[in-house]
């Protein structure tokens, strides 16, 4: 699953010495220390989504996005509207699986953003539950504030960024 | 002659751009060292003298007199005069000398002396690698800094982080290691989809860190020597948030499994999972105590993200809330000491670095500007690196408990995530 391509890149000497002596001198004590020197590996991530969508997927459900208000996950009516139509789609194309991913702006903690975003998503998965869809037609994920819309640092920026992508 | 040759190639692979240590304020009352020109070959005693001012400016405890700053310059203890160093407040003076032994070995002699006590206090020799003379002075700093203040310095010790380089719409995220002063930096993992989370084994021999190379949150640990890696466990869910106990024999993670953030601790050698949290709001950001008896987490549950900790060593132990504050205080650490935690605080709209101890029952803020996140302490438990925003721009800030500030900017690329490793010397 993980091609692991590896450079060492600084001395290949894996070196842990560590000495720690005290040798009386005639008025006080010396102390004798050897320096550490632990190498170091370069490791490259090979790219591999785990689960690749079926064009067919991509084509019903592109640009179905949800937004949310700062810490919160819950579906505003605009949403229902959007999701409304996502869930006819799913109905009349029973075989399209569908993935769930959730956002979050960039304030506060990435790992609490992290599980925020997966809070989103799951909320869009229990709305499409409620309506009849199965949910191993669907895989929920998060990517907290990792992958944002827009870059700024202002409320329209985030709140473009706080969202649940359908495709 | 050939490996010679290979071997070359590979140690010359371009250094990227290092970050350069800024110090923006320093502590309000130093101690005053005069640093004696080391005796030795120029090229080596000069390096080495200029890594141990900076290790010492720095810590922002320090205020150091060269050479040129002194009215008399001793050759050997004998014939310190100490009146000329009393005249100009100096505390301590510190001198030395350097032997290179042969081409791959050498050695440095130092020695600090008590000016108001007109005695030596420290008289060490540290043994390192000609071309190596970087880490053989943090060496020597951390010697006199441990000497002066009676804590275990940490110039020797290194920063785990993350930097985002873009270029023409994608980005590369690169999982590095580089020296407390920012210097020297290696990568140890690239990836083209974000990493978070870096965080070190107890023995600073691994690190564990979130990858989202396979499309979704999932942790990995890595020898830094090696680069060997694995994925802790083979699921379908999102796995997120590491934190090695203090024993190294296990982790604690956030699972997604049960639908929702919860935390668990993984037996690293059988694999065995045990759960923590048993709740429906958001629990996830989990770190032990230095003893390793307790577990804090930050939780949703009551409404806000707030932090509580779980006494490890009760059966049952419920949650127990520990901020009040303000309605956002998460990614908690514990001092070293034990006796208190910093996290992410939200005051009024911004984001910053506080501290609260236990004995006390307010927050003291840290840092103030709007962005503040992922505060790292440094294990002699003085000084917190943590990532800032700036014009839009993620770079490393460090603030000590003693007031000194300082920055870390970086010339190519946004970087965030700082985590310090423990002592390695």
């Amino acid at each position: 699953m993980f091609n692991i391509q590896m450079t060492y890149n600084k001395n290949l000497f894996n070196l842990f010495v560590f000495i720690f002596i005290i040798s009386s001198c005639s008025s006080m004590n010396v102390t004798e220390e050897v320096v550490y020197d632990g190498g170091i590996s370069t490791v490259e991530a090979s790219i591999q989504e785990d689960y690749p969508l079926e064009y067919e997927t991509k084509a019903i459900f592109t640009n179905a996005t949800v937004y949310f208000e700062f810490d919160k996950f819950n579906l505003n009516n605009k949403s229902l509207q959007t999701l409304k139509s996502a869930v006819a789609a799913m109905k009349n194309n029973p075989s399209i699986k569908i993935t769930i991913s959730g956002h979050a702006d960039e304030r506060g903690t990435r790992e609490y953003n992290l599980a925020l975003g997966q809070r989103r998503a799951e909320a869009v998965r229990d709305y499409f539950a409620v309506n009849g869809i199965n949910s191993n037609r669907i895989i929920v994920k998060s990517f907290g504030e990792e992958r944002p819309l827009s870059s700024g640092s202002d409320e329209s920026s985030y709140a473009k960024n706080r969202r649940a992508e359908i495709n | 002659m050939k490996k010679n040759l290979i071997l070359l190639i590979l140690l010359s692979q371009p250094i990227i751009s290092e970050l350069v240590l800024e110090i923006t304020k320093g502590s309000d009352n130093p101690y005053t060292v005069a640093l004696i020109n080391f005796k030795g070959s120029k090229s080596a005693t000069n390096e080495i003298k200029n890594i141990v001012k900076n290790d010492l400016d720095r810590t922002g405890e320090f205020k150091i007199l060269e050479n040129n700053k002194l009215l008399s310059i001793p050759t050997n203890e004998e014939n310190i005069n100490y009146s000329d160093f009393k005249i100009l407040g100096i505390d301590y003076i510190l001198m030395g000398s350097v032997v290179e032994e042969d081409r791959s070995n050498i050695s440095a002699t130092y020695k600090v002396f008590d000016v108001k006590k007109e005695s030596q206090i420290r008289s060490s020799k540290v043994f390192g690698v000609p071309n190596k003379l970087r880490q053989l002075s943090h060496y020597i700093s951390d010697g006199v800094y441990e000497e002066i203040t009676g804590l275990k310095g940490i110039a020797s010790t290194r920063l785990l982080y993350v930097k985002e380089e873009s270029s023409k719409g994608s980005s590369l995220f690169k999982l590095i290691v580089a020296d407390a002063d920012g210097a020297n930096e290696q990568i140890l993992l690239k990836s083209t989809e974000p990493i978070i989370s870096p965080s070190w084994s107890p023995d600073s021999k691994q690190v564990a860190y979130v990858s989202f190379e396979t499309g979704m949150a999932k942790v990995f640990t890595q020898n830094i020597a090696s680069g060997k890696r694995e994925i802790v466990l083979e699921n379908k869910y999102q796995i997120s948030s590491p934190s090695w106990s203090p024993n190294g024999k296990f982790l604690s993670l956030t699972l997604y499994q049960d639908g929702n953030a919860e935390i668990y601790i993984l037996n690293l050698k059988n694999k065995n999972l045990t759960r923590l949290t048993n709740h429906y709001s958001i629990d996830t950001e989990s770190s032990w105590s230095p003893n390793g008896s307790k577990i804090m987490f930050t939780s949703g549950r009551s409404g806000s993200p707030q932090l509580y900790e779980i006494n490890l060593r009760q059966s049952n132990a419920k949650p127990k809330r520990i901020t009040f504050e303000g309605n956002y205080n998460a990614k908690g650490s514990y001092l070293p000491s034990g006796e208190g935690v910093i996290f992410v605080h939200r005051k009024n709209s911004n984001f910053q670095i506080a501290l609260k101890y236990f004995n006390e029952n307010f927050v003291r803020p840290l840092t103030n500007s709007q962005l503040d996140e992922s505060p790292s302490i440094s294990p002699n438990g003085n000084v917190i690196v943590y990532a800032i925003s700036e014009n839009g721009i993620g770079l490393l800030a460090g603030v000590t408990l003693s007031g000194a500030r300082f920055r870390l900017p970086t010339k190519i690329g946004e970087v965030r995530e700082p985590s310090w490793s423990g002592f390695l010397r």
